[in-house]
């Protein structure tokens, strides 16, 4: 191997220097700080993100919703979302461990939104929807130009949102409403409570409720963004970062230069690159056996490989 | 002795059609056919038994230069028939839609006749593709004004060719402030630009007008001052937008409408005995070659108060300007004229607009059956759609668009004419063929037309 970490230009470990922002965000706030300076600067003019019920709840024109649906509006299922300003950002910060189909709204944005310079985040599957869109604009007249900043964000697999109620609600025993963060780390599945439970869930009891589509997922760290960013691989409340193309260096460099982040050397953190790199291997290595599994899943027959 | 002459297939206009034309001994048009030979698609058949939302976008599929006018006219003859109010956000929406449309579509028409014209004051005709100014300054503004209409019906409409926001019962989405903003000044742009544009286009069209002889394909063609003048009434059921079965006074009536078969209309069979290997480009069709315009042309004749008539940009400021100007000429300034019009409309429609208004309605009944129609003043004229909604399935769908009723009254525009500049006459009504070949032919003789067609 050795492409398990896609092109970049640079890697460090980084948090926002934002503190009201931080209690908010999942690890360092990247994604959230990145976009406020994209906004405040000009570079986008609008991002799309996961929002929630409570979003949806106060800004309901900037959700694509369907009228009828409002019954599918519950707490931790993510709602993709139009946000233009840093109080819309830090509303809808933070993970949402299920299907959020962000690329939904791309095309939108650029209608009834108006926007004319998109940011966009999404899990590296949704960055490779942005880029072929980009290049293969199959009923998305007007989109590719459009996307001013892709940020991706690391991922190891998803659920759908039914796994998610019964993982929390079943084998954490926790009420949905009542859950203030999800995280995967440490080789656990942690669900914290409002009034400060803290569940752990070993990911062996996950592995059956995720995504079927996730195991021929090849990519890891977002190899087709402009800057992806996860947790692995920097301390708790930091994230790793990597300036992956020429947009994402520019808008890195300025954000940096204004002040919105404070970093370390990637080489100088714990665990640092080196298990990031162990880890997208595994899924690469993993997700490579199921692909090749899927030719010869039928006497005689096989399944399709969209890689090829 | 009259000799006959073809034309086939006809060049910059939208779709596939023919004239067949019989001509005197100087070449001067006695009695043209006008006719489509684009393939029936039968729309209005394969509605039947649909749901009323998903017909409006099938028919916006028969045209992609003004699906804006099929997706609205059918979205509002399904509303009219199940009597459904929209809220007026929605309305603006549509409206902005509409205006945008038909920028670009007249944008677009500049460039099918700029090769018609000459650079005034010379004998250059125009090449719109030519990087030499002043033309080329002159496309670009072609290009930027078709932008910015099709930016413009994109935001309010979702998309600028087959709109999705349209839906029975409003639209599916309110714009942002954000993007009704953009929509405010690309229009406030766009009204520069076609101030600019619509100048130049009326010095053009009156330059070439006034001329005593053009050049077709090498031929010195004598210029009749009266090209393309016809003696039939003018259909028009608004200025800018349309009307429908649920007005309070509804601008058209269905009681005067009738439709005649294209049997009864066109010539029958003939042979071609003229033929001009210069005519540009490819020449004329072959001597002895057969042609049949009963059997061949694709569309009905809609006839109003008994007669073919004529609609368009002309038809609208006759009715609603008392604009005054006859022939081709008339029809190409007219459409000119729309141009800032649409824009100031546009403008007012966008200021109209409250971005966090209501745009779907609160009921929409289901329909029991009713008759509803719905007019939408398309790029090229009144686009007519009929519908029966029962139970939420269509049971009738019927659509009478602008070419076709031009179709027949072209062709008597023809008369007295150069044959020669039989395609500068067609051209003046900006004709849309996919647009006129939509339905699928009834009775027994016209279902050999469909068949001859489909082999
Ligand atoms: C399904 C999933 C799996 C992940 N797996 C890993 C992993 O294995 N290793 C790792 O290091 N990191 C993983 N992450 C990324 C990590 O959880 C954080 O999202 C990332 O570090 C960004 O944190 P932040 O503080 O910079 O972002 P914040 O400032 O908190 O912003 C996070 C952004 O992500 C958006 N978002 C939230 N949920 C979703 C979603 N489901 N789909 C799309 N966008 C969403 C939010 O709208 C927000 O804009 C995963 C994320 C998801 C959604
Ligand atoms: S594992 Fe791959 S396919 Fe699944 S959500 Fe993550 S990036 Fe997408």
């Amino acid at each position: 191997m050795g492409a398990e970490l896609g092109n970049y230009k640079s890697c460090v470990s980084a948090r926002s220097t934002d503190k009201e922002l931080l209690k908010h965000a999942q690890d360092g706030g990247i994604v959230t700080s990145l976009f406020a300076f994209a906004l405040e600067e000009g570079i986008i003019d609008g991002a799309i993100v996961a929002a929630n019920k409570e979003f949806a709840a106060k800004y309901p024109s900037k959700c694509m919703m369907d009228n009828s649906n409002f019954d599918m509006i519950e707490p931790w299922r993510p709602i993709p979302a139009i946000v233009n300003t840093k109080a819309e950002l830090i509303a809808a910060a933070g993970t949402k461990y299920n299907i959020s189909p962000n690329v939904s709204l791309l095309k939108e944005a650029t209608r009834s939104f108006g926007l004319d310079k998109i940011g966009i985040v999404g899990t590296p599957c949704q960055m490779q929807a942005v880029r072929k869109a980009q290049l293969y604009p199959i009923g998305m007249r007007d989109v590719g130009a459009s996307i001013a900043l892709a940020v991706g964000i690391f991922c190891m697999e998803n659920f759908p949102y039914q796994s998610i109620l019964q993982l929390v609600e079943d084998h954490a025993a926790m009420k949905l409403e009542s859950v203030k963060k999800m995280e995967i780390g440490k080789g656990k599945f942690w669900v914290y409570g409002k009034r400060g439970q803290v569940v752990q869930l070993p990911l062996k009891i996950t592995h059956k409720y995720e995504q079927p589509g996730c195991h021929v997922c090849l990519d890891y760290v977002a190899n087709l963004a402009d800057v992806s960013t996860g947790s692995v691989g920097s301390p708790d409340g930091w994230s790793t970062v990597m300036v992956r193309s020429k947009i994402g260096d520019s808008v890195w460099g300025k954000a940096m230069a204004a002040g919105c982040f404070e970093t370390q050397p990637i080489e100088k953190v714990k665990p640092g690159l080196e298990l990031v790199t162990k880890l997208a291997n595994e899924k690469i290595t993993k997700n490579k056996k199921t692909l090749e599994g899927r030719a010869t899943f039928g006497v005689g027959k096989a399944l399709r490989n969209p890689y090829i | 002795m009259s000799k006959v002459v073809e034309i086939s297939p006809t060049t910059r206009h939208e779709g596939h059609s023919k004239l067949v034309l019989k001509v005197n001994d100087q070449g001067i048009i006695e009695t043209g056919n006008w006719c489509s030979i684009t393939p029936v698609r039968g729309v209005e058949k394969l509605a039947v038994g649909k749901t009323p939302e998903q017909v409006p976008k099938i028919a916006s599929r028969v045209c992609g230069i003004c699906p804006i006018a099929h997706c609205l006219a059918a979205t509002e003859a399904m509303e009219a028939s199940i009597k459904c109010e929209i809220p007026n956000d929605a309305k603006m929406l549509r409206h902005i839609l509409q205006l945008a449309n038909r920028c670009h579509s007249i944008a677009l028409h500049d460039i099918l006749i700029l090769p018609d014209f000459y650079i005034p004051g010379t004998e250059t005709k125009i090449n719109p593709f030519t990087a030499e100014e002043p033309v080329r300054s002159v496309a670009k503004r072609i290009q930027r004004l078709r932008e910015i209409g099709q930016t413009i019906g994109q935001i309010a409409g979702g998309d600028c060719i087959h709109p999705r926001n349209t839906r029975i019962g409003g639209m599916y989405r309110n714009v942002s402030e954000q993007a009704k903003t953009k929509m405010y000044d690309l229009a406030k742009e766009g009204l520069t630009l076609s101030h600019q544009q619509a100048e130049f286009m009326i010095a053009v069209i009156r330059n070439y007008h006034n001329r005593d002889f053009v050049d077709v394909g090498g031929m010195k063609v004598p210029m009749p001052k009266t090209l393309g003048y016809h003696n039939q009434g003018y259909l028009a059921t608004h200025a800018f937008y349309g009307s429908t079965s649920m007005d309070e006074c509804p601008s058209w009536d269905i009681n005067r409408f009738k439709e005649a078969r294209p049997y009864d209309w066109y010539m029958g069979e003939m042979e071609v005995t003229l033929e001009e290997p210069k005519y540009p480009i490819g020449g004329t069709t072959k001597m002895g070659t057969k042609v049949n315009p009963q059997m061949e042309a694709c569309t009905g004749i809609p006839m109003y108060d008994g007669q073919p008539v004529e609609v368009g940009p002309r038809a609208r400021l006759v009715r609603y300007k008392n604009f005054d100007m006859k022939g081709t000429k008339g029809q190409n300034i007219a459409r000119e004229m729309e141009y800032q019009d649409c824009f100031y409309e546009m403008i007012d429609c966008i200021d109209a607009l409250n971005t966090s208004g209501k745009v779907v309605a609160d009921y929409i009944p289901n329909g029991d059956g009713s008759l509803g129609w719905a007019s939408n003043e398309a790029p090229r004229g009144t686009d007519v759609h009929i519908a029966r909604v029962n139970d939420w399935k269509v049971q009738y769908f019927s659509m009478l668009v602008p070419t076709t009723w031009n179709f027949a009254t072209c062709s008597k525009a023809l008369e007295g004419a150069p044959w020669q500049l039989a395609e500068v006459i067609m051209r003046g009504y900006d004709p849309c063929v996919s647009c006129a070949t939509h339905m699928i032919v009834l009775d027994e003789e016209n279902k050999m037309i469909a068949q001859k067609l489909i082999q």
